[in-house]
């Protein structure tokens, strides 16, 4: 028994030591609202950022200072579709109305142009060199002189655009189309190469090396590098609305409906992010990517520094080597010390066995390689940071117990432990009963052939994948083509739908693997009662005892290790288990399937919220370990 | 550690037992039959639903599969064949790894001495006790920072990090029982520490070995939650949940072709349990007593 304390003391030591470098930046951010509430459509921010050109639902152009101050607002016709700020402070509108207009700093028209058809968007160079826009039934890209709105030269992609960027310097334009590809253009106007993505394209920002972002419906943001292959993908909690990309490539920054706001680096990591009230609809990097403004569905545009979460980006790796360098040095003094100390009383003998035994060490490193960085890792990490909010790679922030404490006024996980109990109570009685029923039946056949034929049979029942079993179950269980409403029917009763149903899914997903003769559990009740002398048997017989009095007095006490281990198994593997649950039901309906650790996944894989599905497991593994710890102490049998 | 008996009584014990039999043979072998009956009727409807086609299945339920729809294993095959493939290779793949790490470890801490062997092995030890939802989240966050997510090594590295734990726990108890006098033998032979490893511990490790193997293999082609959590790509995807997905593929569920695909996935199961059965039910009872 000590040898599970000096285990408990192992693992604390082991949480304790592994390292953690958590990650928090303060960001300063700003919001202004236009005169009304209306939808953003684009954003553009000048070469230098003094000044943000914002296109409205509402037909306006409006333009900014960084500070948030209206310079001017250029009317349109119709809905502003695309505007483009120039670094002399000029702007470009395109809008549904039909025409393109070109306003000066001063927000004086200074051209408009009349294309006859709706304008879907403009775009435009910093210098204002290269100007481009598409139009509405065309399958052109135009590229028009930004001083005097004469069209220059047309590329004709062979499909209708649906969005357009121009690279600050005009390297390269980017035209999203309908048909899922995008197409590079470069600066003569010649179509460099198409890349494909899945779901419809709904924006595309370019970078000077001819890199192209592309957002999809697909909830998905995926970077192509300079030679078209794919550099990335990002994924976000809804369709995307905006992209944009820093001038290198580096980041890439996204909206999307559900309003969130992210920040990427190129090879994947979630820089920064934050959620805006209302669907996001446009975000724009500064020139350095140091700024990143972003506007709503209700007209509010919100200016985020975002300078930190680069930074640390881009030093993360200097801090982190720094910190790994301390920890080192910190390492090899008490390394130091300690070979002082052993020194000092002698035991320095340890060392040459140390040394003698390098290649038993070399054989092991594979092994312990692994168990340190995917177990022991995960499993500290996960204690962490179930004291965090915590966005990998982004913001994460100590909240303390707040995770915990959500975790008591969450309905679906004080639902999921109702419902865990039934699980549980049940689930222990479908673990015990039925295979040490089968278990004595088998034993007390007389022919040993048949005994074999029998456990085959039963475990023949696990040549079905896991899966597979569940979704025939679920079969059985359909209103209209399952065999249990069709019983039904045959005996003239009514169907009932037993997984649709709330007050029935629980109990039918209970009832899945009738008649619930576990394989395991029945091979260690059988090689139990095979264990038990035939002399005990042999003489209670004589003193006249029948059967039952047999299996009462003499195999049940005699199954009571078999009992405690089957009985800690299930309620490890109960309290965990969740993968039936996700297939048959998903938790549903409503909340009547739901257990805590279905809501753990869901935290981290619907919702995001890596923190409190830490917290989530954190608090399972607590109970399952308490659960161990009274297994230990107080349910000792004479097998100890 | 607690331990439970498991040894099998010797055949002359048996003969005697018999004759104190008091349960009348016939009510045990019809209560047997209508239990591996019921247990095994979510595997004959498969069967029976898998060669008919859905106006067959919606129009007379009880009747025959006549004429049999046979083109419904055709059609499943095209449908499943990359997830077995996949799961299949994983699985022989991360079973390998295990049973190559676990039967090193395995023959050090049973009869090396090294300093620090107790605290290895009890760090080993224990990982067994941290159950799968701690580590399933930062996993995943630890996984998908390394870039190993939407890869094959997802599925391969987590099974052989986690199975090796109990791996070597089970070939080391198995190589203990291994007398150590055949080493010594070996090595006054001359033999080095890599010839007695590949000679004599690797060729005596079989049995566990195999166990192991199955076992492992098993756990991977059942796994379901962790390739969902971490392969997005179904040309990457594994069975479980290339299962759940092709339910979904048709826009009419076409149920024939999906029972069929159950019944496919079941090959490679059906193929591991017709080998190597003894060694699984071994693998699963010892694995349980043991902890």
């Amino acid at each position: 028994m000590s040898l599970r304390s000096r285990i408990a003391v192992f693992m604390m030591c082991a949480f304790i030591c592994t390292g953690f470098l958590p990650m928090e930046t303060a960001l300063g951010n700003a919001q202004w609202t236009l005169d009304e509430p209306d939808n953003i459509t684009s954003l553009s921010v000048s070469e230098d950022g003094s000044r943000i050109a914002v296109g409205s639902y509402g037909a306006k152009a409006y333009s900014f200072t960084a500070e948030g101050q209206l310079q001017f607002a250029l009317e349109a016709g119709n809905v502003v579709t695309g505007v483009a700020m120039l670094s002399d402070g000029s702007l470009l509108a395109a809008s549904d109305d039909r025409h393109l207009y070109k306003a000066d700093e001063q927000g004086r028209l200074q051209w408009d142009l009349n294309v006859k058809r709706q304008v879907k968007g403009v775009s435009a160079s910093h210098d204002g060199s290269v100007a481009a826009y598409i139009v509405q039934g065309s399958t052109n890209v135009a590229f028009i002189d930004a001083e005097t709105g004469e069209t220059i030269r047309e590329t004709d992609i062979g499909i209708a655009p649906k969005r357009i960027r121009v690279a600050p310097s005009g390297s390269f334009t980017a035209a999203g189309a309908t048909d899922q590809y995008v197409y590079l253009i470069d600066a003569d106007g010649g179509i460099v190469r198409k890349m494909g993505v899945t779901g419809t394209v709904e924006a595309v920002a370019a970078a000077e090396d001819g890199s192209v972002a592309v957002g999809t419906s697909k909830n998905e943001v995926v970077l192509f590098d300079a030679d078209g292959r794919e550099a990335g993908s990002y994924p976000v909690k809804d369709a995307v609305t905006d992209v944009d990309v820093s001038g290198d490539g580096s980041y890439v920054a996204v909206s999307d409906y559900l309003g969130g706001i992210y920040v990427f680096a190129r090879e994947g990591k979630l820089l920064w992010t934050t959620e805006v009230d209302g669907a996001g609809r446009a975000v724009a990097f500064n020139k350095d990517a140091t700024a990143l403004y972003a506007g709503t569905g209700s007209g509010t545009l919100h200016a985020y520094d975002v300078s930190e979460a680069i930074a640390s980006a881009e030093s993360g790796a200097v801090v982190r080597t720094v910190a790994w360098t301390i920890a080192a040095a910190l390492a090899l003094a008490l390394l130091i010390l300690g070979l002082l100390w052993m020194k000092r009383r002698r035991k320095l003998g340890v060392l040459r066995d140390v040394w003698r035994a390098k290649y038993i060490y070399l054989a092991l490193l594979p092994t312990f390689a692994l168990v340190f960085v995917f177990l022991y890792y995960p499993a500290s990490s996960g204690l962490f940071h179930s004291l965090y909010d915590w966005n990998p790679g982004g913001r994460t922030t100590f909240v303390g117990l707040a995770n915990f404490e959500r975790m008591l006024s969450d309905p679906y996980v004080t639902k999921g432990i109702g419902n865990l109990g039934l699980l549980i109570v049940t689930g222990l009685a479908k673990t015990l009963i039925p295979p040490l029923i089968v278990a004595e039946l088998i034993y007390h056949l007389r022919s040993k052939k048949t005994q074999y034929w029998y456990r085959t049979a039963f475990v023949a029942s696990m040549v079905i994948p896991a899966v597979a079993g569940l979704l025939i179950w679920q079969n059985l269980y359909d209103p209209n083509v399952g065999l249990f409403n069709k019983l039904l029917a045959f005996a003239g009763l009514p169907g009932h739908a037993w997984l649709g149903d709330p007050d029935t899914a629980l109990w039918a997903i209970i009832f899945i693997g009738f008649p619930f003769i576990g394989i395991l559990q029945l091979l260690v009740f059988y090689s139990g009662l095979l264990a038990i002398p035939d002399e005990l048997i042999e003489s209670a017989r004589i003193d006249g005892a029948g059967l039952w009095r047999i299996i009462r007095s003499i195999h049940l006490p005699l199954l009571a290790g078999q009992f405690k281990l089957l009985i800690i198994l299930s309620l490890i593997g109960i309290i965990q288990d969740f993968g039936g649950i996700l297939i048959v039901t998903g938790g549903g309906p409503m909340d009547s399937t739901y257990v805590p650790a279905l809501q753990m996944y869901y935290a981290a894989t619907i919702f995001n919220d890596l923190g409190y599905a830490s917290a989530l497991g954190v608090a399972m593994f607590l109970i399952i370990l308490i659960i161990t710890v009274i297994n230990m102490k107080f349910l000792k049998t004479t097998h100890d | 550690m607690q331990t439970v008996p498991v040894t099998k009584p010797a055949a002359p014990a048996r003969k005697k037992r018999s004759s104190v039999r008091v349960v009348p043979q016939a009510i045990i072998n019809i209560v047997l039959t209508l239990l591996v009956f019921l247990t095994l009727v979510p595997i004959f409807f498969m069967v029976f639903s898998s060669l008919k086609s859905n106006a067959q299945i919606l129009g007379n339920f009880w009747s025959m599969p006549s004429p049999p729809q046979w083109g419904n294993y055709g059609e499943a095959f095209g449908a499943i064949w990359r997830y077995m493939v996949n799961t299949v290779l994983y699985a022989v793949a991360g079973s390998g790894l295990v049973c190559a790490l676990s039967a090193v470890s395995g023959y050090v801490f049973a009869k090396k001495v090294f300093p620090g062997k107790e605290t290895l092995f009890m760090m080993m030890l224990a990982m067994m006790m941290i159950p799968g939802v701690l580590t399933l989240i930062p996993s995943y966050v630890l996984y998908n920072g390394l870039g190993l997510t939407n890869t094959p090594w997802v599925i391969i590295i987590a099974h052989a990090a986690g199975g090796q734990i109990f791996g070597t726990f089970l070939c080391r108890s198995f190589m203990a029982g291994v007398p150590t006098e055949l080493f010594e033998a070996a090595r006054i032979d001359g033999a080095s520490e890599l010839t007695i490893f590949a000679r004599i511990v690797v060729p005596l490790s079989i049995p566990i070995l195999a166990t192991l193997f199955i076992m492992q293999s098993v756990g991977i082609y059942n796994d379901y939650i962790w390739p969902l959590l971490t392969i997005r790509d179904s040309d990457l995807q594994v069975i479980g949940v290339g299962l759940t997905v092709f339910e979904n593929q048709f826009g009419i569920k076409n149920l024939g072709v999906q029972f069929a695909a159950y019944g496919l996935s079941s090959i490679p199961l059906i193929l591991i349990f017709a080998f190597g059965m003894k060694y699984y039910i071994q693998g699963m009872t010892q694995g349980a007593l043991k902890m």
